[in-house]
């Protein structure tokens, strides 16, 4: 029992030390931007961007972000397939305190309402689809708790889910088919759209209707596999 | 034109997302679905692979109409022209097994899950930057995390936590990797990385190469890292088993492979490439004897793949031309027989329900068709001649002998010769004992496939000069690193 | 050797969540080691990018493309956040079906059930 201990130890000492001399000779604070520069000095005109990481996030470097919706989009299915029985039903055993419910009642449309701005704006502000998304999916989360027969239509969730995933490939596909790249941004370079109004809100090409897409995408996402984890099987069920 | 290769990517993922619409419209269309998607993607790759041996050029696709290294790149060249269009057709065989074999609901998320397994593997052996390569590795990784779960027994989600917790702690040392390597070069395009590769300083590159060569070990299931494969194979869908050992591996491999053939130029390689031959080599002998000892033949022929796995990175270890090259031929001849092999034996279990040794007692009467596809494919890992995988041990001897490592020769025939002990005993289970079962009719399209494949090996094994010269110009396409720096576009503007 | 305290805290993270998925017996805790451990790669990844008197890399008024840090790095450590999440989310599915049936979490007990 100790021996494992200190073989973990001594292998985790090695591993610190041996990773601690490699960044020893990368050093802290300088300037060691490559690509990185490249992308701060065009940012404003090859996509309209002021916000120079959603411009790499979603132009530049926009198949990656593609791999990631695609990454919870599979942990959301799978998700949804280990945990699937015949019947599921809630079981929790009282309603929040009165607290909660009401708050819950008052602040949900809020809190969506903030989570859409923080995805519309992810070419202005820091942000973006992601965490709009996340925001989206911590109000449902919030009447999950407050209401204990509160369930979210699974079904139509789950359709959302998939037209969202379609609409971001086929915003790729049209930009080959236009621009003849997968994912060219057709909006800001073929179409022009936009070209006079860097900083505000019409503008950066394609950028706002990807991050849409990825915020429901990712709210729905993410609240189906809430759904999925508090519910238990039914008795008499599977 | 060539951009619309693109749709080797974009075609699995649009369909995945389509399966929950279709599903809300008519529950027994989504398999077919999957039958008829994975044809139309081996349509696609056959259309990749004829332009790219044809025309001699690799492929490279922009995304986003950047060039690289301001975009992110795909560089289909001639090894991944081959290997897109061997996993198009792996699925496709696969999609129509899974139409019979699978049993466990929910189908409709196994089909995504299969789409998007199928998605990661493709990613991961076209791409052309090294992120990129991490995002695919993880589409890879997170599908088969649910699919080896999939089908909810104990055993399936001890197997998958294995799993779960191994590739976590390798993708995390890839991510180190990365970092480091971004921190010393400042750009995370594959053909960038090699053109300033002499300029990294040897201790970072060191670390650097290591960290990356335990992430990928995970998934090519090298050892230490491959504890959760025999688990897994076992527990596994029977399709999933198949694609894991057939494809899956294979592309956690290549990755390996590309990444190291790429910054050859570092100070510090040789320790990099002895790393790995330590590593093949503890593979090998571990997967040949723990694979002595099994009852259950799944889980013997798991522990069979991998040990041929660890021959594969001894190949490239060795640092030559030869070496790359035997290794490649190795992947392809494996990845044909594996396939067969774990499609009869997926076949066996589903029509008598086990697959311990005692099951397969008398197999040779009760599913003649199924054991003969059984019987080629273990005489043709033990290496016999006019068997495809005899040429690729021969041509990685070859290599190992120009490289001046007799050990690796010495490991090869020692573990050819472990491997005749526990097939010869199966083969021996199969056709010379009484079993206590009535012939069953075999499946005509099962069957079709799998006599497709043992065709295939017997051909490869007698005339192998065809597949041999494809063979050789994949390699070349990983060895050559300056030649890949040349084939990508890069901006001349950012530069040091 | 001197490293800054940023890559310090980033490794120590690291190694505190690879010791947790090493030596800790109940499921669910090598699992918040595992999460532990992706936390200290983002933060290392985050640090590599970090340009001494510069600030962020949003390109309004007073920010021109010579004050800004270097965007990359954030790019990339959105992607590994939600890639962590979504590890996570399947772990903790597959810790639940397991103690479904076999009613235990703890690693040495699971070994001994399954035989």
């Amino acid at each position: 029992m100790v021996m494992k201990r200190v073989l973990a130890i001594l292998t985790i000492l090695i591993i610190g030390y041996w990773m601690a001399s490699a960044l020893a000779n990368v050093p802290f604070g300088a300037d060691k931007m490559l690509v990185g520069q490249y992308y701060l000095n065009h940012v404003k005109e090859q996509t309209g961007a002021v916000n120079a990481v959603t411009a790499v996030v979603v132009n530049y470097r926009g198949f990656d972000t593609l791999g990631e919706v695609t990454v919870l989009f599979i942990a959301s299915t799978g998700v949804a397939a280990l945990l699937w029985r015949r019947k599921k039903e809630r079981t929790a055993k009282s309603e929040g305190s009165i607290v909660l419910t009401t708050g819950a009642r008052l602040l949900f449309a809020f809190i969506v309402l903030f989570g859409a701005y923080i995805f519309i704006h992810g070419h202005l502000t820091p942000g973006g689809g992601f965490p709009g998304g996340a925001t989206i999916a911590t109000a449902f989360l919030m009447l999950y708790l407050a209401f204990s027969a509160y369930e979210i239509p699974h079904k139509s969730f789950e359709v959302t889910e998939g037209i969202a995933g379609m609409g971001y490939v086929t915003v790729g596909l049209i930009g080959l088919a236009i621009g003849s790249y997968f994912l060219f941004d057709w909006i800001w370079q073929t179409w022009g759209w936009g070209h006079s109004n860097i900083g505000r809100l019409f503008s950066a090409g394609f950028i706002p209707i990807i991050y849409t897409i990825i915020g429901i995408k990712v709210g729905t996402e993410l609240t189906g596999i809430v759904d999925s984890m508090v519910k238990e099987p039914k008795e008499g069920g599977e | 034109m060539n951009q619309y290769a693109a749709l080797l990517i974009a075609l699995p993922l649009i369909s995945a997302f389509f399966v929950p619409v279709i599903k809300s419209l008519s529950k027994k269309v989504v398999m077919p679905f999957l039958v008829l998607v994975t044809a139309v993607q081996t349509g696609i790759a056959a259309w990749v692979f004829n332009e790219v041996y044809s025309s001699g050029k690799p492929m490279i696709i922009m995304a986003g109409g950047f060039k690289p290294p301001v975009g992110i790149n795909l560089y289909i060249g001639h090894f991944a022209a081959l290997f897109v269009l061997i996993i198009a057709v792996t699925s496709f065989f696969m999609a129509v097994f899974s139409m019979k074999a699978i049993t466990v609901e929910p189908k409709d998320k196994y089909v995504m899950l299969f789409l998007l397994l199928m998605l990661g593997a493709t990613g991961m052996i076209a791409t052309g930057d090294i992120f990129n390569l991490f995002v695919f590795m993880e589409i890879t990784a997170i599908s088969a995390y649910a699919l080896t779960a999939y089908n909810k027994t104990g055993e399936a989600s001890e197997a998958a936590m294995k799993y779960i917790i191994l590739g976590g702690i390798g993708s995390s040392f890839f991510l180190v990797g990365i970092a480091l390597i971004y921190g010393s070069l400042g750009t995370l395009n594959m053909a960038q990385i090699a053109q300033l590769a002499g300029r990294m300083n040897p201790t970072v590159a060191q670390a650097a190469l290591a960290m990356l060569v335990f992430g990928l070990a995970v998934e090519a299931e090298l050892f230490p890292l491959n504890a959760w494969a025999p688990d897994a194979y076992q527990a596994a869908p029977h399709p999933v088993t198949t694609m894991f050992s057939a494809f899956v591996v294979k592309a956690g491999l290549y990755a390996l492979a590309r990444v190291l053939y790429l910054t050859h130029a570092v100070g510090s390689w040789g320790h990099v490439l002895k790393l790995l031959i330590v590593l093949g080599t503890l593979t090998v002998v571990i997967g040949e004897l723990s694979a002595l000892r099994q009852t259950n033949v799944k889980r013997m022929f798991a522990y069979s793949s991998i040990a041929q796995v660890g021959f594969i990175a001894v190949g490239f270890a060795l640092g030559t031309q030869a070496g790359v090259t035997a290794s490649v031929f190795h992947m392809v001849n494996h990845a044909i027989v594996k396939a067969l092999m774990f499609m009869a034996v997926g076949y066996v279990a589903f029509e008598l329900g086990g697959v311990n040794l005692e099951d397969f007692k008398g197999l040779g009467k009760t599913m003649p068709l199924t054991a003969f596809a059984i019987t080629v494919g273990a005489i043709s890992i033990i290496g016999i001649p006019l068997f495809n995988i005899f040429w690729s041990k021969i041509q990685l001897i070859l290599a190992a002998l120009k490289a001046g490592k007799t050990g690796v020769i010495a490991l090869i025939l020692g573990a050819s010769l472990v491997e005749a002990v526990y097939y010869i005993r199966l083969i021996h289970t199969m056709w010379f004992e009484e079993g206590d079962r009535d012939r069953i009719k075999e499946n005509l399209i099962f069957g079709t496939i799998m006599l497709l494949l043992v065709a295939l090996i017997i051909i490869i094994g007698v005339a192998p000069n065809f597949v041999w010269n494809i063979v050789q110009k994949a390699g070349a396409d990983i060895y050559n690193a300056a030649q890949y720096i040349k084939n990508v576009p890069l901006l001349p503007g950012v530069s040091p | 050797m001197s490293i800054s305290v940023y890559y310090f805290g980033a490794i120590s993270l690291i190694l505190i969540g690879l010791y947790a998925v090493l030596v800790k017996k109940n499921l669910l805790k090598i699992l918040v080691g595992l999460s532990i451990m992706e936390t200290g790669v983002n933060l290392l990844l985050i640090s590599i990018g970090y340009i001494a008197g510069r600030s962020a890399p949003i390109l309004s008024e007073g920010v021109g493309p010579n004050q800004a840090v270097d965007p990359i790095p954030q790019a990339l450590v959105l992607t590994a956040i939600v890639i962590g999440v979504a590890t996570t989310a399947l772990a903790l599915t597959v810790a639940i079906n397991l103690y479904e049936t076999y009613k235990t979490l703890n690693i040495e007990e699971l070994r001994r059930l399954r035989g």
